[in-house]
């Protein structure tokens, strides 16, 4: 009890003393388990919503049709009718919905003309497939069309407007969501349903059609040996859930990717934190020692400290992560139709956001809070820090190279601690990227929207339906690429405040023989821009092929100039020696005489 | 004999909990060319900070100081990192080696910031270790080296550039006795090449190195003595080594 008391004691003065470092700390681990709920939740929502409208609408098992054509007669026409709906007698099946007659016709919505998938059907309500109405109402006995929801919100159409089908004016009466089909303009022709009243007045134009069957059965799992059974079915709701959710799966594989960057990044962050925090505390950490605090302890109070952050950032996260993730999904075609309902926080989903955040935590603590206990008690109260490893052959060879002196010292202090490098390295890369996906994105989509639309889509609603959904792509691609490059830069802040710190005792022994408070700031600058160009010459070939696998399909290849990459370039390395020039500066203002004191 | 450094009302204040503290207190001082000094005193009586003050490590509060023929006293932090290049070689009681340079990097370091060719330097610094006996650690890091060796690598360091004036904080305040006598060794041959120095210490094998002892108390100089040989010299430093380290 004594003990725990003590442990959790002097955590918690570890935690008041240093403020900003904990809050960095857990404003990184809170951004990585936000980015990690959002992830879980949106490889949820898309299932959600889906089985939801599913349920309101009685949502078809398997789905039947047959075709008839215009010199058919109205005899011939009734026994394909007879033909289809016999189906529904087939073993197995619990519930039928039509057949319902249907066709494409043209169409008319504000002078912008269109075709459309128009189904006739019944007032009544249906046993299978009965669209749940989003706005006005359900056919009635009179004239009217109920449009597709999506075809309503791209048309900006609602109930008591009026839109020409095959030549007729027809009014609307209300809009609605169906999983039969996905939602327009992802699926084409949009589907519309009206009432035999319309359909007597429009005639011929729907003779060139056929027939829809959509049926339940006792057991869904059974759907697609169903459908291999009997060759008029045309679609399982397997195949239709896993279409209309594919844009959101594949949004959720990339916050995926992002979220083990963001993991990565806090990895590094937290590393540098924990290990930057541990140079500092050797020394008290020697003090515990010497006063009979056991190494056990000395590593307990560390880990309780970082875990209480840890489990805080959770909370943060989790909160963060469930009410941003239905925005980000409604930026997505699909749930702007479903539309996204927010997901309770999960027990399941709430563990795997605790253990990737402890395994966070304690990969980043226990290593260096072990080597921190494993020193001797008398070296630990010397104050002296883990010696710098050798120089590589590379620096080296640097070097010998004929550079002023204040670079050659720069690049000689990268190795002073090659994890701390890498870390850093590591975390400007993923910002760089993120920065050249994202500026790749940017193109792309303008290129799509440019040529790729006006070729491939001669339909302006669907024109401006997708380049709306474009839009929200690109937005939802620039959130998420400012949230890593945010990320980024805090890590790079961080990595630059534990260099300086680190730092202190040989500017100060620099300064003390004859190098100017200018000189040790372009050492500083040196070494930290050093870590920036070989992120840019990582980031650069790994931004192209992250763009490259991430947007297959619609938008064009990678097509940024030259320049382009030079100013990304030029743009970080001066963002990144702006971050590092200030603790460099604070730090060559400084007085020599303390730090040289002080051991 | 020209002075190399001259001192008039030094004054040095820290302001600890709200009380300040004066470290150096008007200290006047002259150090000739050629000059030994060994400066002692009770623990915090001021003396590493009056050494700090002399290689502008910490700035005075009032006073002139004035090295060589240069008032320096109101120079820039720049201009004092230029002059210390040529002019002041240190000695630091923790050694204050760069820890990721090796020990002949170290003591080149000083020649390649007053410009020397590199090969120069290597080729100079070298010598220095050999002449310390410790050329065969040349390409170790400080991490591998004893705080005999540390030391004598930082002494070549502090005088690669012929500097008009080395200023030694507690050189063997680290050491044990073996590296001790080393140490004491190489200052006496110093004094004796007629390098001007200035050496704060707590040890009376130390100050018994130099020809004139100086006594602080309470950031002032209170006593300064010649100590040319024979009796005063022994008597003065049986009377410091009973001084509390």
């Amino acid at each position: 009890m004594g003990a725990g008391r003590l442990i959790i004691g002097l955590a918690w003065r570890n935690v008041r003393h240093r403020p900003w470092q904990a809050l960095l700390l857990l404003f990184a681990l809170s951004l990585s388990t936000t980015a990690i709920t959002m992830a879980l939740v949106l490889a949820e929502v898309g299932d959600r919503s889906w089985d939801r409208v599913s349920r309101a609408t009685s949502g078809y098992h398997v789905d039947a049709s047959a075709e008839t054509s215009p010199d058919m007669s109205p005899a011939q026409r009734e026994r394909v009718r007879a033909e289809l709906a016999s189906l529904g007698e087939a073993p197995g099946v619990i519930a039928v919905g039509g057949p319902w007659r249907g066709a494409h016709v043209d169409a008319e919505i504000d002078g912008a003309p269109l075709r459309l998938r128009v189904q006739v059907r019944d007032t009544d309500s249906a046993a299978v497939d009965q669209p749940l109405v989003t706005a006005g109402h359900w056919l009635d006995g009179r004239e009217g069309v109920v449009l597709e929801d999506g075809l309503a919100a791209a048309a900006g159409l609602q109930p008591g407007d009026t839109i020409t089908i095959a030549g007729q004016r027809v009014p609307v009466r209300g809009a609605a969501l169906t999983v039969n089909i996905n939602a327009y303009p992802t699926d084409q022709p949009a589907r519309v349903w009206i009432s035999p009243a319309t359909a007597a007045r429009l005639g011929a134009a729907l003779d060139g059609g056929g027939y829809q069957l959509q049926l339940r059965l006792a057991d869904p799992d059974q759907a697609e040996s169903f459908a291999a059974a009997h060759p008029e079915v045309n679609d399982t709701w397997q195949e239709s859930k896993s279409e209309s959710t594919h844009d959101l799966e594949e949004l959720a594989a990339v916050l995926v990717t992002l979220a083990i960057s963001v993991v990565g990044l806090t990895i590094a962050t937290a590393g540098i934190l924990v290990a930057g925090r541990m140079a500092a505390q050797i020394r008290q950490v020697g003090t515990l020692k010497a006063v009979g605090v056991t190494p056990g302890q000395v590593t307990c109070v560390l880990l309780v400290e970082y875990l209480a952050v840890a489990f805080l950032a959770t909370g943060v996260g989790l909160a963060a992560g469930t009410l941003l993730a239905p925005p980000l999904a409604r930026l997505t075609d699909v749930l702007s139709v479903y539309g996204a309902q927010t997901p309770s926080i999960t027990w399941p989903r709430a563990a795997i956001v605790v253990a990737i955040v402890t395994s966070v935590v304690l990969f980043a603590t226990v290593r260096p809070a072990l080597r921190g206990v494993r020193h001797s008690t008398l070296r630990s109260l010397g104050g002296s820090t883990r010696p710098p490893h050798r120089a590589g052959r590379l620096i080296r060879a640097v070097d010998r190279l004929p550079l002023p002196l204040a670079v050659r010292l720069g690049l000689r202090s990268t190795t002073r601690r090659r994890g701390r490098f890498v870390a850093n390295t590591f975390g400007l890369t993923i910002g760089i990227t993120l920065v050249i996906t994202t500026l790749a994105l940017r193109d792309g989509v303008n290129g799509f929207r440019q040529k790729g639309l006006s070729i491939n889509d001669p339909d302006p609603i669907s024109r401006a339906a997708s380049i709306a959904n474009q839009d929200r792509m690109s937005t939802l691609g620039f959130t998420i690429a400012a949230f890593i490059v945010a990320l980024a830069v805090i890590n790079a802040i961080v990595a630059a405040v534990f260099s300086a710190q680190d730092s202190t005792r040989n500017h100060a022994i620099q300064r003390a023989l004859g190098t100017t408070p200018g000189q040790t700031v372009t050492e500083f600058l040196v070494a930290h821009v050093a870590a920036c160009l070989l992120a840019c010459a990582l980031g650069i070939p790994l931004g192209i092929a992250f763009y490259t696998t991430s947007t297959r399909g619609p938008l064009d290849p990678i097509g940024l100039s030259a320049l382009t990459y030079a100013a990304t370039v030029l743009i970080a390395l001066l963002l990144y020696a702006v971050i590092a020039f200030t603790p460099a500066r604070l730090l060559a203002r400084r007085r020599i005489a303390p730090q040289l004191a002080y051991e | 004999m020209s002075a190399v450094v001259q001192a008039e009302g030094l004054y040095r204040h820290f302001h600890g909990d709200g009380v300040p503290i004066r470290a150096v207190d008007g200290v006047d001082l002259i150090v000739d060319q050629g000059e030994a000094v060994s400066i002692m005193g009770p623990s915090g009586c001021g003396k590493s900070t009056l050494l700090h003050l002399l290689g502008g490590l910490e700035r005075p509060d009032a006073g002139t100081l004035v090295l060589g023929d240069q008032r320096v006293d109101g120079l820039s932090e720049a201009a004092w990192a230029r002059l210390r290049r040529r002019t002041i070689g240190f000695v630091f009681q923790a050694f204050h080696l760069v820890d990721e340079l090796t020990a002949v990097e170290n003591v080149e370091l000083p020649a390649v910031l007053i410009g020397s060719p590199r090969r120069a330097a290597r080729r100079r610094a070298m010598q220095l270790l050999e002449r310390l006996n410790v050329a065969d650690r040349a390409s170790h890091l400080p991490d591998r080296l004893s705080g005999g060796q540390l030391q004598r690598v930082a002494l070549a360091r502090a005088l690669i550039n012929e500097p008009l004036l080395v200023l030694a904080d507690e050189p063997t305040g680290n050491l044990d006795s073996h590296a001790t006598n080393e140490i004491l060794r190489l200052f006496a041959g110093l004094r004796e090449a007629g390098q001007t120095l200035v050496l704060v210490t707590h040890d009376p094998r130390v100050a018994a190195t130099a020809e004139r002892l100086m006594t602080m108390r309470d950031g002032a100089i209170v006593d300064d003595t010649r100590l040319d040989g024979g009796a005063p010299r022994q008597a003065v430093l049986r009377q410091l080594a009973g001084w509390e380290a």
